[in-house]
């Protein structure tokens, strides 16, 4: 799968790149209005990052532009404006996705997943792990084909760990995506915990091949299991 | 202390002594004219009294009906030398024919007859009540002093509304004034000079503190806006360094403790830019929103989330309380609102949150009362928690400001009482 990052930000830029290349995908990026414009002419992308604020242009406008062509990248803007108006534009301009600055980079692999998904028709619509299925807009988890009964926040978090495989996710980042924004001045994580426990419960009762593991005391990880 | 009051009794005080002084002179005026003209008529009395006595006609009887009366003493030289020749003064005489002693004016002299031999003649006549005459005078004093009063308040009230106008438009004009909200001009229709240099004056000082609201406003967005982009910078570095291979476990535990500061940071900017935003009127769609619902989600998240405190809290609440409002700012009202008290509460207190006709009541344990002022100030917190913002109260301030909503803090049986009314 091929990506595009449209970022002013040399930096961001650059361990933007190094992070989605590690996940596998192949990248090219532009600094400017005018650099993407050309790398859009002569390339085709899967997949386009794309910051609304350039030095030398609009990103709305680009995106307007790559909508007008017919072309089919899906674009994901990332913006460090966080207004409201901005992100209905840009929806209504036809972008499949809106993250705000700062975002976590797990995060926008989570989207970058998600968008590829919803775009690929025929293809199954949720996520695979091991023998574990989940189809977040049905509601639906199954387990080597056989449908495994979870509460809402187990799963929430199944969820979470699906889209995010391999990687260390923080305790206080799970909990504020799986109970919201409030919990950032939580005294302790055991409101998670034992979420987890129950979830590993069903999940090994269930024989499922992934595992999610405690990491370090701060965090998980969910890891497939040799089988 | 209303001006037009301070004036009354102003005008009162400085009135009495003038009035005071008034009647004493008048008294006096009065009573020297009287005895001038008595003192004459005794005079005239007294030298006819001397002719007719030199002449050796015979002297006017003493019971003529006049009630005036005289003697005529015969006195040696002595008596004279130490006497003045001529003498008024004020005296009781008594009146044979009325057998009563009343007040009158007497004039005391002394002549000599042709054998040299001196004589006093004290003549008198009766004169008025000095005691009657001030009573009365003083009477009427109070009167004119009531009336004046009176006369000159009124006055004073008619010419003071009438002229002080321009600055009773000013002031409720300055009631009405809300520091960024738009620059309704300061009315300035009075043709007096110096009211209108106040209006002037108030208008420039408006709009400077107006340019200050936009500009600080502005500061805080844009330089909240230009934290993103670094954040999100270091963000992704922290990730990737923890997701690295050679990370040990003491490294991954500073990693995810940067994070975590970091999400700190981030959470502070956004909640900056969140009360930027409401601060310039940005959140124009107003939906029904359910506040009663509200309360008893945020209520259940956060005994879930603080459910090792071992908190105890029923909310009593109506089946739906309903409001007009932007459904993300009912939200950071609502969650702000409950969160702070379970956040602030020691473990195994009770919170109260209840709603009764159009109040929001949210109240917690504590030990002392807090600076009601200054409390719902960015940034201030009562005692330091870690991970705090400081902004969650400032924003349900801003939301209530918003949309004219009352809020308010007192304390109360030892529990902190945060309220809010709706209209």
């Amino acid at each position: 799968m091929k990506i595009l990052i449209v970022e002013d930000e040399p930096s961001l830029r650059e361990v933007m790149k190094r992070t989605l290349v590690r996940e596998g995908y192949v990248v090219e990026t532009a600094g400017t209005f005018a650099e993407a414009d050309d790398k859009l002419a002569a390339y085709a992308y899967d997949c386009i990052l794309l910051d609304i604020m350039l030095p030398d242009g609009n990103g709305l406008n680009l995106l307007e532009r790559i909508k007008s062509e017919g072309k089919r990248e899906n674009v994901i803007i990332i913006s460090a404006r966080g207004a409201m108006e901005d992100k209905v534009a840009g929806l209504d301009l036809g972008a499949d996705d809106y993250l705000p600055k700062p975002f976590h980079m797990m995060e926008l692999s989570a989207r970058i997943r998600s968008v590829a998904r919803r775009s690929q028709n025929g293809g199954q619509r949720g996520f695979t792990q091991g023998n574990v299925y989940l189809d977040p807009e049905r509601g639906v988890v199954q387990v080597n084909g056989v449908t495994l009964e979870l509460l809402k926040k187990e799963f929430d978090i199944l969820s979470y760990f699906l889209q995010r495989p391999g990687h260390t996710i923080d305790k206080a980042v799970l909990a504020e995506a799986v109970w919201g924004d409030h919990v950032d001045q939580a005294d302790d994580f055991s409101f998670v915990y034992a979420q987890i426990r129950n979830l590993r419960r069903k999940l090994e009762k269930a024989g499922a091949t992934v595992e999610i593991r405690s990491l370090y005391n701060f965090g998980y990880k969910m890891v497939v299991l040799d089988t | 202390m209303k001006l037009i009051y301070r004036l009354a009794v102003r005008l009162c005080l400085v009135l009495l002594p003038i009035m005071a002084l008034w009647v004493w002179l008048f008294y006096a005026s009065m009573v020297d004219e009287i005895n001038d003209e008595v003192d004459d008529a005794l005079e005239d009395y007294s030298e006819l009294i001397v002719i007719r006595m030199m002449a050796g006609q015979e002297l006017p009887g003493l019971n003529d009906g006049s009630n005036n009366s005289y003697s005529i003493t015969p006195v040696d030289e002595r008596y004279v030398a130490s006497r003045p020749m001529i003498d008024y003064r004020d005296a009781e005489v008594y009146i044979p024919e009325k057998k009563e002693t009343e007040p009158a004016r007497m004039l005391t002299t002394i002549f000599r007859d042709d054998a040299g031999q001196f004589y006093e003649l004290r003549v008198s006549t009766p004169s008025f009540e000095k005691d009657d005459l001030l009573r009365t005078a003083a009477y009427w004093a109070v009167f004119l002093y009531l009336f004046l009063l009176l006369t000159v308040l009124g006055l004073t009230l008619l010419v003071f509304q009438r002229n002080l106008r321009p600055l009773y438009v000013l002031l409720r004009w300055l009631d009405d004034y809300h520091p960024g909200t738009g620059n309704r001009p300061v009315p300035n229709d009075t043709t007096i000079a110096e009211f209108r240099r106040l209006n002037v004056a108030a208008q420039e000082a408006l709009d400077r503190s107006e340019a200050l609201h936009e500009q600080q406003k502005q500061f805080i967005g844009n330089a909240s806006h230009e934290l993103q982009t670094p954040l999100a910078v270091l963000g992704a570095r922290l990730e990737w360094l923890l997701d690295g291979p050679d990370v040990n476990e003491r490294q991954a535990g500073e990693i995810i403790q940067m994070q975590r500061t970091l999400s700190h940071i981030v959470r502070l900017n956004r909640t900056l830019l969140l009360l930027t935003k409401i601060d310039n009127n940005q959140f124009p769609e107003n939906s029904d929103v359910d506040i009663a619902a509200l309360v008893r989600e945020q209520a259940e998240l956060c005994g879930e989330i603080y459910a090792s405190r071992g908190l105890v809290c029923s909310p009593a609440l109506p089946g739906s309380f309903t409001v007009r409002m932007n459904e993300s700012l009912a939200s950071v009202l609502v969650t702000n609102l409950v969160k702070n008290a379970y956040l602030h509460s020691e473990p195994g207190t009770r919170i109260d949150i209840r709603i009764e006709g159009r109040m929001l009541t949210v109240s917690n344990e504590g030990g002392e009362a807090l600076d009601g002022e200054r409390i719902f100030e960015r940034f201030y917190q009562g005692s330091k928690k870690e991970g705090s913002t400081g902004l969650g109260l400032a924003l349900v301030r801003a939301v209530a400001n918003y949309y004219a909503l009352e809020v308010g803090y007192r304390f109360e049986n030892g529990r902190h009482v945060f309220s809010v009314t709706w209209p």
